[in-house]
Formats: C-alpha cells, sequence, structure tokens
C-alpha cells in the first residue's frame, strides 16, 4: 500500500496564501474526496504535489520519498497520477496514440507501480472507449473527453491517482458511469483522490473526506461524519446572523 | 518554429570547410563531426525553448542565427572573415564523378530521401509519439513522465544532424561558403517552404522547397517580383490553406475518391458499404 503524507504545506502566490499549512495522509487503499467552496486552495493542493509549483514550505513524502519541489515528470514516473480541472488530452493525436503513449512511459515505471496494461485496446475497453480508438480527440465529445482524460492517468500507471473536478461538465449519465470507473479502478488497487463540487458524488464515491477552507483543512473523517460539520455547513451555507 | 536552422547548416558548412583546410578531410570524413557540430549547437539554440515559446521563441533562433552570420564575418582568418572559405571538389566514389553537376544533384537528392525516410520511421516510433505528445499538450506530458526539456533539447539536436549532414553538402556543391548563406534571412526562407508546403508533414517541407526553389526559375520570375509572390503566397496559404499545399492536395484527394465511391454506389457497381436486401 502506497502513502502520500503531506505536513504543514504552504503555497503562496505573492501576498496570497493559497495553502496555509496543510496536513493530510493519503492512503492508495482508500477513495479519498477533497471538497471546499472556490479559493480553497484544492487544485494547488495537488498542483503543488504533483510538481507544478513549488512549496513555499511544508514536506510531502510518497512511500517515503521526499517528492516536494521535483519536477513533474520526476513524480510521474514515481507513480503519482493526475488528471487536469480543463479536460486535457493530445489533441491532434487519436484516442489509441493518447493511451499509447501513457502505456509506453508507464511500462518503465519500478516496483509498487499501478496495474499493468498489455495494449492501448485493453485499456481503451476498461475504460469504455474502444469504439472511438481510431478517432482524433480534438472532435470529441465532452464526456468522452472526461472519460479518455482518466484513462491516459491510468495508463501510466500511476498507484495514486489525483483526479481534479473529473465530473465537471458531465451530466448525470455520464457522472454515475465516471464513478463506476473510478470504482473498477480503485479494485484494481489504484488509490483515488477526487477534487469535486458535487456533493452528492462526493458522497457516493468516497469513503473520507477532507474539506479545505482559504487554504486551511476544516474537517477531515468519514463523509457522514464531515457532512455534518458545523463547520463544513456553515462554509456551504454561510453562518447565522 | 525555429528560425535558426540556416545558422545550425552554416555550423555543419563551416566545420566541412575548416576540417578540409586545417586537417584535409574530404566531405564524406568531415560529415559525420559537421552533423556532430551542429547537432551541439542545435542544443544550444535549443536552451531558450525551456523558458520560452510561440514568437519568442522564434524571434530568438532568429537572432542567435544572425549573431553566428555576424561572428562568421568577424571571424577573421579562422572562418574567412566575411569573403568565406572555399573546399575542393567532392571527387570520385566507386568510379562515379560526383563534381559533374548532375551527378552531385543525385547525391543530393539521395541523402534528401535518406533523410525523409529517417524522418518517418521517427515520426512513427515511440519516440516520434512522445515528441508529439509533447507538443499537443507539454503539461499532460509531463504528468506521465516524460522529460520534456530533455526531449525539447534532443528533439533540437536530432534537427541539428540533419542540417549538419545538409550544411556539409552543401559547402562542396557550392565549393564557396560565406557568412550570407547563413543568415537569418535564408531561414525565413526555410521557415517559408516549411509553412507554404505543409508544417506536420514529411512531404510538405518538399512541396515546400519546390515552390520557393524551382517555381521562380521554371516560370522566370524576376527575384524581386517572386519576393512579392512569396509574400502574397504565404498570406494566402496562411488564410485557406492552413495546413500547407500538401494537407490540401491530400484533403482533395480525400474528397474526390469520397464522390467516386458515391458515385459507383449509385452507378450499382459494388460498394462494401451496401445493401443487397
Amino acid at each position: 500500500m502506497a502513502t502520500l503524507e503531506i505536513k504543514g504545506l504552504r503555497k503562496t502566490f505573492g501576498g496570497v496564501v493559497a495553502l496555509a499549512g496543510v496536513d493530510v495522509t493519503i492512503q492508495s487503499d482508500e477513495i479519498l474526496g477533497v471538497i471546499g467552496p472556490n479559493g480553497s486552495g484544492k487544485t494547488t493542493l495537488f498542483n503543488t504535489v504533483c510538481g507544478v509549483y513549488r512549496p513555499t514550505s511544508g514536506t510531502i513524502h510518497w512511500n517515503g520519498v521526499d517528492i516536494a519541489g521535483k519536477p513533474a515528470y520526476l513524480i510521474g514516473r514515481l507513480g503519482l497520477g493526475r488528471t487536469f480541472q480543463q479536460a486535457m488530452s493530445f489533441p491532434a493525436l487519436t484516442v489509441r496514440e493518447n493511451v499509447q503513449i501513457a502505456i509506453e512511459h508507464g511500462s518503465r515505471r519500478e516496483d509498487g507501480a499501478g496495474p499493468r496494461w498489455s495494449s492501448a485496446e485493453e485499456l481503451l475497453e476498461f475504460v469504455g472507449l474502444e469504439a472511438f480508438a481510431g478517432e482524433v480527440t480534438s472532435v470529441m465529445p465532452f464526456g468522452n473527453l472526461r472519460r479518455l482524460g482518466v484513462a491516459v492517468a491510468l495508463g501510466g500507471r500511476p498507484a495514486q491517482l489525483l483526479l481534479d473536478e473529473p465530473a465537471a461538465g458531465l451530466n448525470e449519465g455520464e457522472s454515475v458511469q465516471l464513478v463506476h470507473l473510478l470504482r473498477r479502478a480503485h479494485e484494481l488497487g489504484v488509490g483515488i483522490c477526487i477534487i469535486d463540487h458535487h456533493v452528492g458524488l462526493m458522497a457516493e464515491l468516497c469513503a473520507r473526506l477532507v474539506v479545505l477552507h482559504f487554504g486551511n483543512k476544516i474537517a477531515d473523517g468519514p463523509v457522514d461524519e464531515v457532512l455534518n460539520d458545523p463547520k463544513v455547513i456553515e462554509v456551504y451555507l454561510g453562518g447565522e446572523e | 518554429m525555429s528560425l535558426g536552422y540556416a545558422g545550425l547548416m552554416g555550423f555543419g558548412a563551416y566545420t566541412a570547410a575548416i576540417l578540409s583546410r586545417d586537417f584535409g578531410l574530404n566531405m564524406w570524413e568531415a560529415m559525420p563531426i559537421s552533423a556532430l557540430v551542429a547537432a551541439l549547437a542545435a542544443g544550444l539554440f535549443g536552451l531558450p525553448s525551456l523558458r520560452i515559446s510561440g514568437h519568442h521563441f522564434a524571434i530568438t533562433t532568429y537572432v542567435m542565427c544572425e549573431l553566428l552570420r555576424i561572428a562568421l564575418a568577424n571571424g577573421g582568418k579562422f572562418t574567412g572573415a566575411a569573403s568565406g572559405l572555399d573546399l575542393p571538389p567532392i571527387g570520385t566514389v566507386l568510379g562515379v564523378k560526383l563534381d559533374k553537376l548532375s551527378n552531385t544533384y543525385m547525391l543530393v537528392a539521395a541523402f534528401m530521401f535518406i533523410s525523409m525516410l529517417a524522418a518517418y520511421c521517427i515520426a512513427n516510433s515511440g519516440y516520434g509519439r512522445t515528441l508529439r505528445s509533447i507538443r499537443e499538450n507539454e503539461q499532460l506530458a509531463r504528468s506521465l513522465g516524460v522529460n520534456t526539456n530533455l526531449h525539447k533539447v534532443g528533439a533540437f539536436m536530432l534537427s541539428g544532424l540533419f542540417a549538419g549532414v545538409g550544411g556539409d553538402l552543401q559547402a562542396y556543391n557550392f565549393r564557396h561558403i560565406s557568412p550570407d548563406l547563413y543568415g537569418g534571412a535564408t531561414s525565413l526562407y526555410f521557415a517559408l517552404m516549411v509553412m507554404l508546403g505543409g508544417p506536420r508533414t514529411i512531404f510538405g517541407p518538399l512541396a515546400g522547397a519546390i515552390i520557393v526553389t524551382f517555381l521562380p526559375e521554371v516560370m522566370r520570375i524576376d527575384p524581386v517580383d517572386s519576393r512579392i509572390a512569396y509574400g502574397l503566397a504565404l498570406i494566402a496559404v496562411v488564410m485557406l490553406l492552413p495546413g500547407g499545399v500538401i494537407t490540401a492536395v491530400g484533403r482533395g484527394y480525400q474528397r474526390v475518391a469520397r464522390t467516386l465511391r458515391g458515385r459507383d454506389a449509385v452507378d450499382g457497381s459494388p460498394d462494401p458499404g451496401a445493401s443487397w436486401t
């Protein structure tokens, strides 16, 4: 089981404090949700963990290895995969080529990495995109593009997957399919950590929730407990006058 | 897009000329060294790509190319200064006199086809896919473990190998090289060839080279008029055929093929998609 241990993580942009000393431990055998209002620091947390930003202070350990401030590609190689807030792909390439690139680089991983895919077709079948293998992704419908984002991330053989609002822009049916897909990925041994605004989806998918507010962690625990936490209710619904 | 490719050819050409003058090496002996020197220079040219992109990168490479031209023109005896350097004839290989113009042409054409084949093999390999992934979405490629900085400089160095061989061939073909051959203006012509012919294709640059070099000769267009024509052609291609001439020809061919298939079906000819029920 892989562990991502974040301690006292602080990230500032000039005078703006995006993360004000966050402590979170994420195990790859759980499905963890990160929620919080806009600007609470959720995406900054992912970006700092994944090497897009260098932390101002604090430590990030992945399986005991200090990854704080390491380049994004090295962190990716260590088995920490991610998706992005915007649906991302390699637009001029076909769906097959998109996942092939991920598989080719994922196959070089060391021990402790996630499931190994024998071919692009196997992975496309797993995510339900086999019918679109030859399509160029720039013309794909948005729902499929979101699903492809997960496929590309899984192709990199992550032991832990950080998903940044993978359900944003999806309709209800597509969201249900996404939940189903992420559950199946988790059954293969991939740890799931997901950011989303859709509290219903998070409650259905996650066993544990972390709530961020203005860069601070204000709650961390089982879903029911967190959603009934007065501090969380105040953040989401506003305090009493 | 880089606007410094002529400079990389210059490294290859001047390496060949200096090796010939100082060490007596012939074209074949100098070729791998020219390629290596141009590749190393390309690595330096490519370093700014780690920090900047788009127009800024194009301008930076253009400036580097111009700096090289100025350095060559002020290099004293080592580079032959503004008057440049002379080279000996290519000589004879397996009884074929390569100095004869038609034979030189065939030699250069052979190298061109080898280069195109190499480019095709690279583009369709796993390495080529990795490079395309960086071009398409660098951030996503990085998240998958692709060392994009290393690959970007590596791709530049790879292109430098081709430029070095080209410079070596050009130097021995012209038998006299001077700094003006490798300035920013020449790089602009190379970029024009790529844009007119079709970027991101194997045959596009070849088509562009034919348009820019052969056509004005065949049509006997005045050099000044041809520059005006290039400008107008570039505007027309950018606005009407953004994928270049080769891409437009490919699309036109597909359209005609589709139309003909449709007509065959109407005429009752066998059509794989037709139902007999």
